[in-house]
């Protein structure tokens, strides 16, 4: 409930000197200035094999977890795992099945298909700039990190299928994965590896998934503007209406930027934004993060999605059911069904078609075309290569 | 061992420079900083307790937040404020969240004569780019209006009953903050802290509060009433000056 400032306090200087301060006691004099001077050097030095992955400036920096900073071998090897059927239970479904590079990481399904044709539980989300997204992740926030995530479709059985035991048995058997899972995370044994090694390579692969060169970002950075259309949008979007001075004070407000929220637009918060009447909220056939929390007044609440790319993202919504972005501005602009845990700020807009088609033009501003076409999140080997 | 010595000194002096002390030192001690939601002197249950308003409306609460800038301790003896925290953001958004939250601070033991604080985001900060600090970070999380250039300093949002008709159908939101309005509070209290017995001090703030002081209540029946954002925020300054004074600080 409370955020506020902090610091973390090394404790490795505390090591070093405990360290030499022992040594001292039972070492030759030069083994402890040797130990001492390798301290210092290593302490100097980063990890060996980290990445620093370019990030663009408008953005505060990705939070890379310690315990699994992107290495060249963990991003290589989460890649091909990503794209990989290995990891489902008949080796037919990847991660990238569901979530395809060129739909900024969605399947232009309703509700994506699984193993056996089996129909997954909800609407794939996108994974532009996923790694920015710290606080919660799927539609109900039921992961707490990328890590954590990775664990569940792969066990899914509507999604891949599998048991972890058996992906497991499988990679340790792996003539190219076993050495690279071994390198990426420094095992001795077969038996090491555990769950946790994949789900931190597949995460390594997902944060380096950065969007940030659509037309928005050009224009924030003053080297493009807006088209009249887009700037319409733009200012329905932002809610400039509401500057009773400004140049837009006539304008309808579009209420987006609550939840949608830039420089990802999203603010990982979970709505209910009216898409089912639900007099009782235990109306709700999917409860959403109800069924995360167990508590009957978050029923029907969702994650609210990042915008970035949408237009490549179709259909819409937790259930897909929506084909068109044009479905989706009507939805909000009619404000959505009633429930007592609605939104606040889901209500009739009373935007005309114009101010609708801005609305639109802009979103499409969103679309980074350098980001699906980009060489390095596409697989590497052809799947089951 | 002699030139080992010298060799390793500039070695621990600079581990020892550089290392965060935490070694308990008698003269600080650990308090607690509670915040505590209310409406109505009720403990602040978000969304699933229904409130009575004044004016014969019903009301569930979606949101309550506000910020909070350099949180301070006075020193009795006139000496600097002690700071307990730059920014704060203090939130109730979800049923599953309790209506009291604590926070620990370790400051110098004595005697104390109050609290203080700025309700919103204090101005040097106020005007920043949120990515310029860590994602995680209190001045990231979400509340930056891009369209002005600044934080909104406090929300209340709730969906009203206003015909009696057991549906929660109007939704009010009420966002508030620019620099004008940013206000600093000051709590006269005397209290001691010597690491025993310490008093727990808590910040109230009651939502009810804030729309009715008991002689002036908001009108939110009024559509032009029911939604405070961005620019118009003439109209929020009703409802941010008894929000601003209606905070408690208990010593106990």
């Amino acid at each position: 409930m409370i955020s506020g400032t902090g610091w973390r306090i090394s404790s490795f200087w505390k090591f070093v000197k405990s360290a030499i301060l022992t040594a001292s006691f039972i070492l030759p004099d030069y083994l402890i200035t040797a130990l001492a001077l390798g301290l210092l050097f290593f302490a100097c030095q980063p990890a060996e094999d980290t990445l620093i992955i370019s990030e663009p400036d408008a953005f505060a920096g990705i939070i890379y977890p310690a315990d699994n900073p992107t290495t060249r071998a963990g991003l290589a090897l989460g890649r091909d795992l990503f794209f990989d059927p290995v990891l489902s239970a008949d080796s037919t479904v990847s991660c990238g099945t569901c979530h395809r590079p060129e739909l900024a990481f969605t399947d232009g399904m309703e509700k994506s298909i699984g193993i056996n044709g089996l129909i997954g539980r909800r609407n794939a989300p996108g994974l532009t700039n996923v790694g920015y997204l710290y606080e919660t992740l799927f539609w109900d926030g039921r992961a707490d990190d990328l890590e954590t995530q990775a664990m569940h479709p792969i066990a899914e059985a509507n999604e891949m299928g599998g048991s972890w035991p058996f992906v497991i048995s499988k990679l340790r058997r792996h003539a190219d994965y076993w050495p690279r899972l071994q390198e990426a995370f420094g095992l001795n044994t077969r038996e090491e590896l555990s769950p946790d090694h994949v789900g931190k390579a597949l995460a390594q692969f997902q944060r380096s998934l950065i969007s940030g060169n659509s037309k928005y970002d050009r224009v924030e950075q003053g080297l493009e503007t807006y088209n009249e259309t887009e700037a319409l949008g733009f200012a329905i979007f932002f809610d400039l209406a509401d500057d009773p001075d400004g140049a837009f004070a006539n304008l309808p407000t579009g209420e987006c930027a609550h939840c949608h929220t830039p420089p990802h637009f999203t603010n990982q918060r979970f709505f209910n934004n009216g898409l089912d009447l639900a007099n009782d909220l235990a109306d709700f056939s999917d409860p959403g993060r109800g069924g995360v929390t167990d508590n009957p007044f978050e029923r029907g609440l969702f994650r609210t999605p990042s915008l970035r790319n949408v237009v490549l993202t179709a259909p819409y919504m937790h259930d897909g059911r929506m084909d068109a972005l044009e479905e989706v501005v009507e939805h909000y602009n009619s404000g959505g069904r009633y429930a007592e845990n609605r939104s606040a700020n889901v209500f009739p807009l009373g935007l005309d078609d114009r101010q609708k088609s801005g609305l639109l033009s802009f979103l499409k501003t969103l679309t980074d075309t350098s980001f699906v076409n980009k060489e390095d999140y596409r697989p590497r080997r052809l799947p089951g290569h | 061992m002699k030139a080992c010595f010298y060799l390793l000194l500039p070695l621990l002096l600079f581990t020892t420079a550089c290392e965060d002390d935490d070694d308990p030192v008698s003269t600080e001690a650990e308090i607690s900083v509670a915040f505590r939601g209310e409406f109505g002197d009720e403990d602040l249950a978000i969304q699933s307790a229904t409130y009575d308003y004044p004016t014969g409306e019903q009301l569930k609460v979606l949101l309550f937040q506000y910020y909070v800038s350099d949180l301070e301790l006075l020193p009795a003896d006139g000496g600097d404020p002690v700071q307990l925290s730059d920014i704060e953001l203090v939130r109730w958004m979800s049923a599953t969240e309790a209506a009291v939250s604590t926070k620990t601070f370790t400051v110098p033991t004595g005697d104390y004569i109050g609290v203080r604080f700025g309700l919103g985001v204090k101005p040097e900060l106020n005007a920043q780019d949120p990515n310029n600090f860590p994602a995680n970070g209190t001045l990231n999380e979400n509340e930056f209006w891009n369209a002005a250039a600044r934080y909104v300093f406090a929300k209340i949002e709730a969906n009203a009953d206003l015909e009696a008709d057991g549906t929660f159908d109007t939704p009010l939101t009420y966002h508030m903050g620019n620099d004008a309005l940013f206000t600093t509070l000051t709590f006269d209290q005397n209290f001691s802290i010597d690491g025993s017995n310490d008093p727990r001090l808590t910040i109230v703030a009651d939502v009810l509060a804030a729309l009715s002081d008991g002689t002036n209540t908001f009108n939110i029946s009024n559509p032009d009433q029911q939604r405070v954002h961005g620019g118009n925020q003439a109209i929020a300054i009703d409802i941010w000056n008894r929000l601003a004074n209606q905070f408690v600080l208990e010593v106990r």
